[in-house]
């Protein structure tokens, strides 16, 4: 039985920022998390660090947190946020009073935005779809949410957080009416283990109703299903969103090697619902090609799709949901923390940190804004060429990851599984999405003796499954001509299907 | 250099190479265009004709009424592979096997695969699961481990040799440097290995593996076969180079590198291709052209969101249905929907529904040939080259 102060459920930016925000107060804790961290919907998301533009015409409170987190993370995470810029583009028949109140907005919540000419719009990104009106220009970001959550653990683990990632909670241990800990269990061994604490936050985004009713109350939540499509190269260094009210596809965002695009918004009521619509793929690509038509040519190495976990809202349309967040005391020793976005998630964790030191009768305050995020020394910083220097024996030629990497994060974090190595080493991430690498990869794991060769080849097996149904919804094009490849590779030259 | 051919083949694979070879014996004048290396290189090296049975001659006859095989006939498949062979063995290069019978070859993944032709450096790949198979790897080699074999075989055991580089084209030059391959067998030799067959990943030699492989084996004394690797494939790259040469010693001539930029139409015929190229335009002529630009892995065809083209001449092309049915949601299920897409043509290989009267078309971009699914790569694409050679011979 581990015995600790807080117990944080949920791995997602929410929880990771809970217990970076504790541990900087000195609060014992120990974090849940049912698979690796960002395995919700934030390791789904599209990886804006917003400016508060996309919702400063409708949702101003959201858009003012957006704008203060965004001033934050700049200073604090020089190491996973990109300082890129966005554009708002408007096109031919886009309404001009929109415009005007998205301007007029901007400046009442404090967003710089600056117009800009078609001609300087093309100057900053020159596949700008040429007939636009104008663009405006404002402070949006991208930022790697993997590493994000990676950043936030290490300063727990640094003072002593506990942090149990493939464990799932299955229970909430009540007594006299009074959640006192959560029964977990390990996901390969199956294992049972008991944590008791003084308080409990649910920090577990769509699954937050889940965890809820486990200790008898709810939470009311909108679940909101969302997908992207991930293209082969970085076709912008830029944001662009579609100056218009938030519709489907009006965004696409820069990542390392790759652009994001996205996104659809489509109520669900199962958080773990993930599947990715082939037609929802087709408006993606049909919006972003409207606003970079080199959109229509460029290969699509995969989609993917998370669940919004947003705060309850009487029917309607859920992009009017309000991007604000909320705490609810449940009066019963447990928190929830609900709705919100990946930007605001230190905001989020402040003001949840805060209700936990009132409810132990502590009051050291927050510094999370302050410090920068520790580790980011040991990250290598954009760009990706810069990486390019110092590096042999390259497993992912993709995103150019080193054979030493790999047997460097297997054996300090004694994983056998492959997505803890992807995330860690953005293997497979890049334009073959692990097509190469991930053989790679497990021939390597079991040759340290991470895992039998057995283990290897079945995880290899469930993984070209998993990295066949992210792809299948947007094959044509150069993607399917790859994906051929990749299946005459392991079909016809290793004989995988024989693999069970 | 623009030219004037009896025949001109789109496409460099070994399709549209073997229907080279075919028309310049019979003393054509040939050009081969390709915008780039073909599949093959990717491949095995192997020849699969059919994996369903024992006899993948035989087995012809029960593939479905529509695919390109049965254009071709049980005897001229019989005929296409032999000339293949002697093409091979005449550059060095011998196959082994029967056409009547599938054989298997060890996988790196210690599966096994199923075919019908081998190189001879893997004439001994098909072994009793009893006896003793020694894997040699390479130190650090990133495509190649040998513990995915040994495992599944309970007599098996590996040693590991360093040479230095870690890839596997890398490694094969090395093969083909006297002083190492010295070392490797004096290597080899030392380590006293048991009674029973020597495996290695296929890095005998980037072009020279039968040299290389016959010192080998006469080395360590006991026989000795390669396991066909993820690309870069060395037997596929020795399969492309061996047919390459064959082009050039019969007179073929080459445009390599370059795609079609143009096609010049005159009623019913095509009378002359220009190939892209910065600055000056090279003007191909032809009396009958040949079409093996493969299929959408080599771009002889293509997809969008929802079509299927044929990028050179713009031919009607055969779609399974709508995009939503082109894949099954299991990977590795045999042969998806997508694979049927291609070119339908007549008994002399001629598209249909084209007004076209001197092309012709063999290869994977022909409709219903389903590669995987009946696993005849390289097997239909000799077939049906050499047949689409016979088919326009007989008009020029
Ligand atoms: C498609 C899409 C695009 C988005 N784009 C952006 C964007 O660009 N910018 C932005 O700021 N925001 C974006 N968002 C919103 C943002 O992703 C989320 O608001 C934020 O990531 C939520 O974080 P979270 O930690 O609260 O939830 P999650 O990340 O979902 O974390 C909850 C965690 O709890 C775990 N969990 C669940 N049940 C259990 C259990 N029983 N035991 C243990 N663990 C459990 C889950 O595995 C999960 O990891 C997007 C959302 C979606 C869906
Ligand atoms: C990874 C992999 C492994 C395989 N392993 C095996 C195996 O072990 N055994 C087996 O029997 N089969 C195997 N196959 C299948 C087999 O290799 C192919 O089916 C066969 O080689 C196809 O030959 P082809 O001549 O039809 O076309 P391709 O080899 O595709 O050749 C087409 C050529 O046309 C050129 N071209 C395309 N468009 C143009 C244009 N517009 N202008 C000019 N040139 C153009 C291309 O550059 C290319 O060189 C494998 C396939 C793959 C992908």
């Amino acid at each position: 039985m581990i015995k600790t102060d807080v117990i944080i459920i949920g791995g997602g930016s929410t929880g990771c920022g809970v217990a970076r925000d504790l541990a900087l107060r000195g609060i014992p804790h120990c974090l849940i998390e049912k698979g690796d961290f960002a395995a919700g919907a934030t390791g789904a998301c599209h990886g804006l660090l917003h400016s508060g533009a996309r919702y400063v015409v409708n949702d101003s409170e959201a858009a003012a947190e957006c704008i203060s987190e965004n001033m934050i993370m700049r200073k604090i995470g020089v190491k996973c946020v990109e300082q890129t810029g966005g554009l708002f583009v408007r096109l031919p028949g886009d309404s001009k009073r929109f415009r005007d109140m998205f301007l007029k907005s901007c400046e009442q919540t404090g967003i710089s935005a600056e117009v800009l000419s078609p001609s300087r719009a093309l100057d900053l990104v020159h596949n700008l779809n040429p007939s636009l009106e104008e663009a405006i220009k404002v402070p949006d970001c991208s930022i790697d949410p993997f590493r994000l959550c990676m950043l936030n653990i290490t300063s727990s683990q640094k003072r002593g957080g506990q942090i149990l990632t493939h464990n799932r909670v299955i229970d909430i241990i009540k007594e006299h009416g009074r959640c006192v800990g959560v029964k977990v269990q390990e996901e390969s061994t199956s294992e049972f283990k008991e944590i008791r604490g003084k308080i409990i936050i649910n920090a577990a985004g769509a699954w937050g109703d889940n965890i809820a009713s486990l200790a008898g109350s709810t939470v009311p939540m909108t679940l909101s299903k969302g997908s992207l499509i991930v293209t082969n190269h970085r076709l912008t260094n830029m944001v662009i969103n579609r100056l218009r009210p938030s519709s489907d596809g009006d965004i696409i965002v820069p990542n390392e090697a790759v652009c994001l695009a996205g996104t659809t918004s489509i109520t669900v009521t199962d958080p773990d619902e993930n599947e990715v619509d082939p037609a929802e793929v087709d408006i993606i690509a049909t919006q972003a090609q409207q606003l970079l038509p080199e959109f229509g040519t460029t290969r699509l190495i995969r989609t993917y799709a998370g669940v919004r976990p947003l705060l309850k809202a009487d029917g309607g349309d859920d992009r009017k949901i309000s991007r604000s967040f909320k705490i609810i005391d449940h009066k019963n020793g447990m928190f929830s923390i609900m709705g919100g976005k990946l930007t605001t998630y230190r905001l989020m964790a402040e003001k949840i940190s805060d209700r936990v030191m009132e409810a132990l009768g502590l009051k050291t305050r927050c510094r999370t804004a302050e410090l920068p995020l520790e580790g980011q020394e040991e990250l290598s910083g954009y760009p990706l060429s810069k990486r390019l220097k110092t590096m042999e024996n390259i497993v992912c030629e993709c995103e150019l990851v080193t054979t030493d990497a790999v047997e460097r994060v297997a054996g300090k974090i004694g994983t056998r599984r492959i997505g803890d190595i992807q995330h860690r080493t953005r293997l497979g991430m890049g334009p073959c999405q692990g097509g190469f690498c991930t053989y790679r990869a497990l021939g390597i794991m079991q040759e340290t003796g991470k895992m039998t060769p057995e283990e290897s080849r079945r995880i290899l097996r469930e993984f070209l499954q998993r990295r066949f149904k992210g792809i299948k919804p947007a094959l044509w094009g150069d993607q399917l001509r790859e994906e051929q490849l990749i299946e005459s590779i392991y079909l016809g030259i290793l004989g995988m299907e024989q693999e069970q | 250099m623009s030219g004037s051919y009896d025949v001109v083949i789109i496409g460099g694979g070994i399709s549209g190479m073997m229907a080279a070879v075919a028309l310049a014996e019979k003393g054509r004048k040939v050009a081969v265009i390709s915008k780039g290396d073909p599949v093959c290189c990717f491949s095995t090296g192997c020849i699969d004709v059919l994996a369903d049975g024992d006899d993948p001659l035989n087995g012809l006859g029960s593939l479905p009424d529509n695919h390109p095989y049965h254009l071709v006939g049980e005897d001229a498949v019989a005929k296409a592979l032999e000339l293949f062979r002697d093409i091979m063995s005449e550059e060095g290069m011998p196959y082994v096997g029967d056409v009547h019978v599938n054989r298997r070859v060890l996988t790196s993944l210690g599966r096994s695969k199923v075919t019908c032709l081998v190189p001879e450096t893997m004439e001994f790949a098909d072994f009793d699961p009893d006896e003793y198979i020694h894997v040699i790897s390479f130190y650090k080699m990133k495509d190649f481990y040998p513990q995915y074999i040994t495992s599944r075989y309970t007599n098996a055991d590996y040693s590991i040799f360093d040479p230095g580089v870690i890839t596997t084209a890398g490694i094969a030059e090395k093969f083909e440097n006297r002083p190492f391959l010295e070392k490797f067998i004096f290597w080899l030799r030392d380590l006293d290995i048991p009674e029973g067959r020597i495996a290695v990943p296929a890095v005998l030699g980037r072009s020279l593996a039968g040299d290389v492989y016959h010192q080998v084996s006469a080395g360590c004394g006991r026989k000795i076969f390669e396991i066909p690797t993820m690309p870069p494939s060395m037997p596929g790259l020795r399969l492309f180079g061996g047919l390459k040469k064959a082009l050039l010693r019969k007179g073929v001539n080459l445009y390599w590198g370059r795609g079609i930029y143009s096609v010049e139409k005159l009623g019913n015929r095509i009378e002359a291709v220009t190939l892209a190229s910065a600055g000056r335009t090279t003007r191909v002529e032809g009396k009958a052209f040949i079409l093996a630009t493969g299929s959408f892995v080599s771009g002889g065809l293509q997809a969008f969101m929802d079509t299927v083209t044929e990028t050179v001449f713009d031919l009607p092309t055969y779609l399974p249905g709508s995009r939503g049915t082109w894949f099954n949601d299991d990977f590795f299920a045999p042969g998806h929907e997508i694979e049927k897409a291609g070119i339908r043509v007549d008994s002399s290989f001629r598209p249909v529904e084209t007004e076209i009267d001197n092309l012709h078309v063999c290869g994977s971009i022909l409709a219903f040939s389903e590669v995987m699914k009946h696993r005849c790569g390289n097997g239909m694409a000799i077939a049906t080259g050499v047949a689409a050679a016979q088919a326009c011979g007989g008009l020029v």
